[in-house]
């Protein structure tokens, strides 16, 4: 999920909340169905640390891969945070997850969460702009299908039920404004890999079909990885979340693509790899996402990665650079008009250090990307329906052909005896001003701040002033602070708080409406668990 | 013609799948790996392919003494031996390896030529050498050279300790002188058993630059 796609999608979440409110919903509806599955996993989620505690601690009966290879956790996740890997863990997944012997390829993994955001009372509306506030949810669940197939391929693959994936209309029966689940394909990779060893030589090589840029890669400041870095947004209350800036490609997840790489002496990486639309002989790779949500890439689009590495002591580092081009279909169910093909270009560059050595583990991740983004004629040079003043005055520029983001996402994390820890992140995204990231402003006719200023939505169109961004810049900025505990291997315990100082292109009043950076700032609680 | 290639690359890779060889198999569940394949496959991603690891959380097997080698697996396999970054790892990798492949593995990494991770606190090692030449009379800790040899190469299945991973060294101390975790290890829970931290540390920077034979 990158800026581009992040803001089709808060737009998109915005257009929900608006539609849901201006027909007439104005709170939340909750099925009693939900709050019986809330409340039984609620109570799971209590009782499995005190159940689990009293278990064996063999390793045998855990996910898929530990299970294959008969390893605790630790052996492949550092201190036992996941999905951060270990360099067995890396070495692991190089050589295709084959190591061990085959075993149910089975695991689950749930996130309960709760949130609650600094301020609710700037919003026209706040039981449907912070519909999850303080009240505990079953967030995400995933089903593995994950494990060593033969000598030389294996498989991970993740499908992922979103129990807030989108929200209801008066329409569609399940109620206006009502959090609707959905299942989907989320991160598959397959890969075919050998590995060429003697004294003098390690050379490991393989092949990976995969749906998401970079979810091949083996350190965690991939951006396919990096997003497991959790900062919720104000209004998701979601461990991980698309609006959160996080350094990632210009064509998201749900594609299709081929990659190949090599790993000489655990010194040099490289993987080079090109990505399609993921249709026909390959929708697996987006199943369960409707044909208006799965992103058309024009022909196959090229995706790079380099990386250096080096092991001495208790100590591993890894400087990388990573880069792609795509060319994105504005309107994913009409790719008829070459006029509508937007092009992104991402170049990255990552460092991680860890040091592991019991009972500390320490890990440092410095993840940069820029993403330039070409819009596509039809997108690029529109003027605006927003008003430069309140007077009414028609003063804003028309919309940019091309923008510019640059998103740094740094984290530094302890963990003691793989138990207790805690971590700082830093997230800075800065970019270009563009009218068309504006979803706030001056309504021409009544000069009045608005997120509808062509009426189409109706005189009663309210504003959004969580997600409102008057400036058209999208910078945001702040901090995460979290404490965790994993009082057993495959449950994990956290709390964060995130502070903003910045959303959205400003620190103060970035809606137009009197909404500061700092009204978002959120205390977050997740127990995450896996079997 | 590009999804063409796409679908190239993919029937390579399966067509690439038939051709897998048991030469260079990461399976642990089949008797027929060999124990070398094993060494160069799985082994040597934490050990190295030498025996030298580079992490001084995984220790150094080279020039290890088989017999230990091969009482470690064992003890792994059957679950005794229990320290946590023992069975983190250890148990499930031995889980299926038979008497064969275990002696194979003591044989490789016994002819591995072992390297010195790198000198230590000289202030320290000194202390370690003292201790480890002709122990603490006062605190009734005997010499560590009685077992493990005049130059730490260990004997049977008492284990070669020259030029081990300081922090490993320390790591081992610890658990057999507050756990029983290690059972076969029991004469270490007396030996150990008035060491201080500064006595393990001294001990431990000197077995790491130790001279070797």
């Amino acid at each position: 999920m990158n800026e581009y796609r992040s803001e089709q999608n808060q737009q998109a979440a915005m257009q929900a909340n608006a539609s849901a409110t201006a027909s007439g919903a104005s709170a939340p509806l909750r099925s009693t169905r939900r709050g019986v599955i809330v409340r039984a996993v609620l109570a799971a989620a209590t009782l499995a640390p005190l159940l689990l505690a009293l278990a064996p601690r063999e390793a045998q009966a855990l996910p898929a891969f530990a299970r294959q290879t008969g390893q605790n956790c630790v052996a492949c996740h550092a201190g036992g945070q996941f999905p951060e890997l270990t360099p067995y863990g890396r070495m692991f997944k190089m050589t295709g997850y084959t190591i061990g012997q085959r075993a149910l390829p089975l695991s689950m993994m749930g996130v309960v969460s709760a949130s609650r955001v600094s301020n609710t009372s700037k919003s026209d509306n706040p039981p449907a702009d912070f519909q999850k506030q303080g009240a505990p949810i079953f967030a995400t669940g995933s089903l593995f299908i994950a494990g060593k197939v033969t000598e030389n391929i294996g498989l991970f693959s993740q499908i992922t039920y979103d129990n807030y994936a989108g929200q209801g209309v008066a329409a569609d029966g399940v109620g206006a404004g009502e959090f609707k689940g959905h299942t989907n394909a989320d991160n598959i990779d397959l890969r075919y890999a050998d590995r060429f060893i003697d004294a003098n030589r390690d050379l490991i090589v393989g092949v990976s079909l995969n749906n998401n840029p970079s979810v091949s890669d083996p350190w965690n400041t991939a951006a396919a990885w990096m997003q497991y870095v959790p900062v919720p947004s104000p209004t998701s209350s979601a461990f991980v979340d698309g609006n959160a800036p996080y350094p990632g490609f210009g064509s998201g997840g749900n594609v299709a693509g081929v990659t190949a790489y090599a790993y000489l002496n655990k010194t040099f990486y490289a993987e080079l790899g090109g990505y399609q639309t993921a249709n026909r002989g390959f929708s697996i790779l987006s199943a369960g996402i409707n044909d208006a949500g799965t992103t058309k890439l024009k022909g196959t689009n090229p995706y790079w990665r380099l990386a250096y590495t080096r092991e001495w002591g208790p100590n591993n580092i890894m400087v990388g650079a990573s880069g792609m081009t795509a060319d994105i279909y504005d309107d994913p169910t009409d790719t008829s008009d070459p006029n509508t093909i937007a092009r992104t270009k991402n170049l990255g560059f990552d460092a991680q250090y860890q040091y592991l050595l019991d009972p500390h583990t320490v890990t440092a991740q410095l993840a940069y990307m820029t993403n330039d983004i070409h819009y596509s004629n039809a997108v690029a040079n529109q003027p605006s329906a927003f008003a430069s003043d309140a007077a009414g005055t028609m003063g804003l520029a028309n919309s940019n052909s091309s923008d510019t983001t640059h998103t740094l996402r740094a984290k530094l994390t302890y963990t003691y005896q793989a138990k207790y820890g805690g971590s700082l992140g830093f997230f800075n995204l800065t970019g270009t001003t563009n009218t068309l990231n504006q979803t706030s402003g001056y309504d021409p006719t009544t000069g009045l701040i608005t997120s509808d200023p062509t009426g189409a939505l109706g005189a009663t169109a309210l504003s959004t002033r969580v997600g409102g961004n008057l400036s058209g810049n999208p910078a945001t900025r702040g901090f995460t602070y979290e404490a965790f505990w994993t009082p057993v291997q495959y449950v994990r315990v956290g709390m964060q708080y995130t502070s903003y100082s910045k959303f959205n292109g400003a620190s103060s009043n970035y809606d137009g409406l009197g909404r500061d950076a700092k009204d978002n700032n959120t205390l977050f609680f997740y127990v995450w668990g896996a079997y | 013609m590009k999804r063409i290639s796409l679908t190239l690359v993919l029937t390579l890779a399966v067509i690439g799948a038939g051709c897998s060889s048991m030469e260079r198999s990461r399976s642990l569940a089949s008797p027929s790996t060999p124990a070398k394949t094993l060494a160069a496959q799985v082994c040597s991603n934490c050990h190295s392919i030498d025996g030298n690891s580079v992490s001084p959380n995984f220790p150094k097997l080279a020039e290890q003494q088989p017999d230990y080698i091969v009482a470690q697996l064992k003890g792994f396999r059957n679950h005794r031996r229990a320290d946590p970054e023992g069975f983190e790892y250890m148990w499930g990798i031995s889980r299926s390896l038979t008497d064969d492949q275990i002696k194979g593995l003591a044989a490789y990494f016994a002819a591995q030529k072992s390297v010195s991770p790198g000198p230590g606190d000289p202030k320290l090692v000194a202390e370690g050498k003292n201790i480890f030449d002709k122990g603490l009379p006062a605190k009734g800790v005997p010499p560590c050279s009685t077992c493990h040899g005049d130059h730490g190469q260990g004997n049977g299945e008492f284990p070669r300790v020259a030029y081990q991973h300081s922090d490993y060294v320390i790591k081992q101390l610890t658990v057999f002188q507050r756990t029983n975790e290690r059972p076969d290890g029991v004469a270490m829970k007396a030996i150990t058993h008035s060491l201080s931290d500064q006595n393990m540390a001294a001990v431990a920077a000197y077995l790491q630059q130790m001279p070797s034979k």
